[in-house]
């Protein structure tokens, strides 16, 4: 067989970041649930990121480990798959008290809500119609 | 039916309280375990409850044992809600009194599913706690007249005659039985004389407080204990009960039966030496001889008679009526 050479994924494929077909089926089609929902993510996931940085700043990683939980189910009920595995991976870190790897995964988390949330403020925006 | 949630995640908890509501069922939420178990100890607390496992305040393994330990209360279905998905996590959680364990993002069929499953089981649990009262009731109560049972109610004065020792008060001992009852039966039929007996129990029942204690003690014989009973006002309150068996007939079955009941009272204040059971022999005593004094009447067991008076000393007990 032939050997492929390693390929490092800059950016995760678009569909995996938000699978929204899947979260409309779970809360059942209901668009004013789902308006909710994202107003919620939006303020929420701005808190939680906050809250992560000073984790990571003051060393505090039990509070971290804590948040990226919350993260974790909060990213999965949304169906937010990529960044919700990002979030794990940071819980596990954190517990282990990993320094590197947290402050690592915690970029990739950034970086990954980044892209989400211009796909959430679209939405909210259609939505509204 | 109403479900306790119990979730700090704002989107998961709203998540939960919409696809609840959807299904029918009354959501009441709380953010913390602290907070759940307020909820479910209330008197009237929701028997199915969503436990987030990992809250802060308490989490909801702790929340579950805590909710196992206070077995007072009627069975709670406690579901489990994490994103933990390792088998030693799930055994862990079900080791802490959880029923049943669902794993976030949660599926809506299944969690209606498991719903049900918590419905069956707590339809299960009333079953069998409604067969359990009904049969302590059966164990405990006369089946003709649903007053206490002989065994319940000689207990039940042993206890208060006990107590009222201690506390320096008075038991008062009626034993009463219905005059003639035999030619109830052979008159009317026992139909009729199982009527006059259930009669008889109800107007007495209704006529002593509610912390007083009324049995059967045999065929038509009935014990009365009167707890905390002014000795002084003991014997009117017989007088009391004996009228108001006779006061006015019993209708049975259209055909209404006169009856009337004698009364042997005994006062523990008066025999503070003698065993519950001598005390019992002295209301017997005294009932005994109101039958000799024409029935229809109360006699007092006196102490002077001494701890074993014989039948052939009705003339000791002293005659009260007019």
């Amino acid at each position: 067989m032939e050997k492929q050479p390693m390929e490092t994924a800059v950016e995760q494929p678009r569909q995996n970041d938000w699978d929204l077909n899947e979260l409309i089926e779970r809360i059942d089609g209901d668009q004013e649930l789902l308006r909710e929902l994202l107003v919620m993510f939006r303020e929420d996931a701005q808190i939680n990121l906050e809250k992560t940085r000073n984790a990571i700043g003051t060393g505090d990683y039990e509070g971290l480990s804590r948040t990226a939980h919350t993260m974790k189910g909060m990213l999965k009920n949304l169906s937010m798959g990529a960044a919700a595995e990002t979030a794990a991976a940071l819980e596990q870190a954190s517990r282990e008290n990993r320094q590197g790897d947290s402050g690592q995964l915690l970029g990739k988390l950034v970086k990954e809500l980044e892209r989400i949330l211009p796909e959430v403020e679209a939405q909210l925006a259609g939505v509204r119609l | 039916m109403r479900i306790l949630v119990a979730e700090d995640d704002v989107i998961s908890r709203t998540l939960l309280e919409r696809t609840l509501q959807r299904a029918g069922y009354a959501v009441i939420s709380v953010e913390n375990g602290a907070q759940a178990i307020a909820e479910l100890v209330k008197h009237d607390a929701p028997r199915l409850a969503l436990l987030d496992w990992i809250m802060p305040e308490m989490d909801g393994v702790e929340v579950c044992r805590e909710i196992r330990r206070r077995k007072e209360q009627a069975y709670t279905y406690l579901i489990l809600l994490s994103s933990r998905e390792s088998k030693g996590d799930i055994v862990a959680g079900l080791e802490s009194g959880a029923d049943d364990y669902l794993t976030k993002p949660f599926n809506v069929d299944e969690l209606k599913a498991r719903l049900r499953t918590g419905h069956r089981i707590l339809e299960l649990e009333d079953h069998l706690v409604e067969a359990r009262e009904s049969m302590r009731f059966q164990a405990t109560h006369d089946l003709l007249t649903s007053l206490w049972n002989r065994g319940v109610i000689l207990e039940l004065m042993s206890h208060e005659i006990m107590r009222s020792r201690r506390e320096r008060s008075c038991t008062a001992v009626m034993m009463c039985d219905i005059d003639h009852f035999k030619s109830v039966n052979d008159q009317f039929g026992h139909a009729v004389g199982d009527d006059v007996l259930r009669e008889v129990a109800r107007r007495l029942h209704n006529s002593v407080r509610s912390y007083d204690m009324v049995g059967r003690y045999g065929g038509e014989e009935f014990l009365v204990a009167l707890n905390k009973c002014n000795p002084e006002s003991a014997v009117s309150r017989a007088e009391n009960l004996r009228e108001k068996i006779a006061g006015r007939p019993i209708q049975t079955g259209g055909k209404p039966v006169s009856v009337t009941i004698s009364i042997g009272l005994a006062l523990s204040s008066e025999f503070t030496q003698s065993t519950v059971e001598e005390i019992m022999h002295q209301a017997d005593m005294a009932l005994y001889a109101a039958k000799g004094a024409g029935r229809n009447c109360v006699r007092v067991a006196q102490p002077s008679a001494g701890a074993k008076p014989t039948e052939e000393q009705p003339k000791e007990t002293q005659v009260l009526m007019p």
